[in-house]
């Protein structure tokens, strides 16, 4: 087949949809990603936070003992142990940096404690034995703040589907155009292959796998640009600048920038569909 | 071969362009079509090649009525007809070797089969030295050679040509009609539109001459 005319115009459009598209799936994937991890981190934990006595006379440090003694009596609870100062700091640094006051705050001791997987726990006779023992001692199950998280990552997921299929459909009818297009230019072709009885069969075999691999080759232009751009965002991690507190990190892993073959892939199937379906229509159209 | 049954012709809702056309090509038969400018001539020929149906009439092809003929036949009424189209109509972005070998490949012959054949029929008709040339470096002679080559290739039942020596000088039009005569020996039925008085002397064939869109016959089967 020869080149058709504004092609290099064509094949840009192409790349630059791919590369979006592949971009939009990234996104949905590290959306994914995070929304599993926000979940499989926080499900069957239990944070139990002591707090500066106020009301209590009971020490600070012999409340902590007294929780930890009755997490660790406490069937189904596989672990728990008390956060130490440092790792206290730590975990406010973000919110209120690292300076030296922090340290002088009265910041609440934290025990962390993990639920044995598949052990039932009865969270509210754990809560009334946790306020007996350390009457400053609040459970947290992390309920209400993971059905938030699970509920913002499902939105997260949901709107990067939405683009992800808006984009799709985009690059899909740029596809079909822009094969349409070039059948176009050619139709001097289709009708003489058709004048010396090549059956509709071969003269669209002619043109798929032309345009197939046009959409191809612009299609992994596109993708290998977005899977440029989430393998630079691993670097400036692995280079130590920090992503967001909570929000995941915006690189891809390995086995999720395989994922980007397939924009490439259903550019190209695209075009070879949108190119039989074209050449069999004009064909319709002629004697 | 070829049967006219008062076939008329019109585009849209222009004035007929062919009337009640009527006229048998024997199988084997080597004819001559004549008329002047805008007489019919590449309609006609448009019909008989299936590029266009008629407006009405009968026309029959290799025994089968076209009008009852299922579409899904007419490619392989097509592979039986070679054209030599007017405009030659070769295929850009193929080499001359290529585009002679287009209704072999058409046909589903295998290349390592039919190699041979195209490059010595190119040869017979002095473009030997040009098999990987492209159109555009052809001449207008060399172009109406490969596209002559391209009709003749797969020895159609059927030959038809428009205007084929109108770019080359007489010694190679004699050359071409040579080709053809050989082609008709071998049971080819031939038609050639041309105007060119000497050629349809020498061969010496029956003469058909579209007037108006009415056909005339001048000289009868040889």
């Amino acid at each position: 087949m020869p080149r058709d005319k504004g092609a290099g115009s064509l094949d840009v459009v192409i790349a630059v949809m791919a590369c979006l598209a592949a971009l939009a799936l990234g996104a949905s994937l590290i959306a994914e990603r995070a929304a599993v991890s926000w979940n499989t981190g926080l499900a069957g934990r239990i944070t139990v936070q002591i707090l500066p006595p106020e009301k209590s006379s009971m020490p600070l440090v012999q409340q902590v003992k007294a929780a930890l003694s009755v997490l660790r009596d406490t069937p189904g609870i596989a672990h728990a142990a008390q956060l130490s100062d440092q790792e206290t700091v730590e975990l406010v640094r973000p919110w209120l940096g690292a300076d030296a006051l922090v340290s002088e705050l009265p910041l609440p001791r934290l025990i962390d404690a993990t639920i044995a997987p598949g052990t039932p726990v009865d969270l509210e006779s754990i809560r009334q034995r946790l306020k007996a023992a350390a009457p400053d001692s609040v459970l947290d199950d992390h309920t209400r703040w993971l059905s938030r998280l699970r509920a913002v990552a499902q939105g997260i997921i949901w709107s990067a589907y939405g683009v992800l299929a808006l984009i799709a459909l985009a690059t899909a009818s740029t596809v079909s155009f822009a094969t349409r297009a070039g059948l176009e230019a050619h139709h001097d072709i289709v009708e003489l292959l058709h004048q010396m009885g090549a059956k509709a069969g071969f003269i669209a075999r002619a043109f798929e796998w032309h345009y197939f691999l046009a959409a191809l080759i612009a299609g992994a232009i596109g993708a290998a640009l977005a899977a440029a751009f989430y393998v630079a965002s691993s670097g400036l991690e692995f280079a130590g600048i920090e992503a967001v507190p909570f929000l995941p990190p915006l690189g891809l892993h390995l086995s999720e920038l395989g994922w980007l073959t397939t924009v490439p892939v259903a550019a190209s199937w695209i075009a070879l569909i949108t190119a039989r379906l074209s050449v069999l229509a004009a064909l319709r159209r002629i004697y | 071969m070829v049967r006219f049954e008062n076939v008329g012709m019109r585009y849209g809702p222009g004035p007929e362009v062919l009337r009640d056309v009527t006229f048998l090509l024997e199988p084997g038969s080597f004819n001559f079509l004549t008329g002047p400018s805008g007489a019919g001539k590449s309609t006609l020929l448009k019909l008989m090649y299936l590029a266009e149906p008629p407006s009405r009439g009968l026309i029959g092809l290799f025994g089968q009525d076209l009008a009852t003929t299922r579409r899904s036949q007419f490619p392989a009424l097509r592979r039986r007809i070679g054209v030599v189209f007017q405009d030659f109509r070769l295929l850009a972005h193929l080499s001359a070797f290529e585009n002679v070998a287009l209704p072999l490949r058409i046909a589903g012959h295998d290349a390592a089969v039919y190699r041979h054949d195209v490059e010595e029929l190119l040869s017979w008709v002095g473009l030997g030295g040009r098999l990987d040339a492209r159109p555009a470096t052809l001449s207008g002679g060399e172009q109406q050679r490969v596209a002559i080559a391209r009709a003749v290739v797969a020895r159609p039942d059927l030959l038809l040509a428009d205007e084929p020596t109108g770019n080359v000088d007489p010694d190679m039009g004699k050359r071409l009609i040579r080709l053809f005569e050989e082609l008709n020996k071998l049971g080819t039925t031939v038609l050639i539109a041309t105007h060119d008085r000497t050629l349809i002397e020498s061969a010496r064939a029956r003469e058909m001459r579209l007037v108006d869109g009415r056909l005339v016959e001048l000289r009868g089967p040889r």
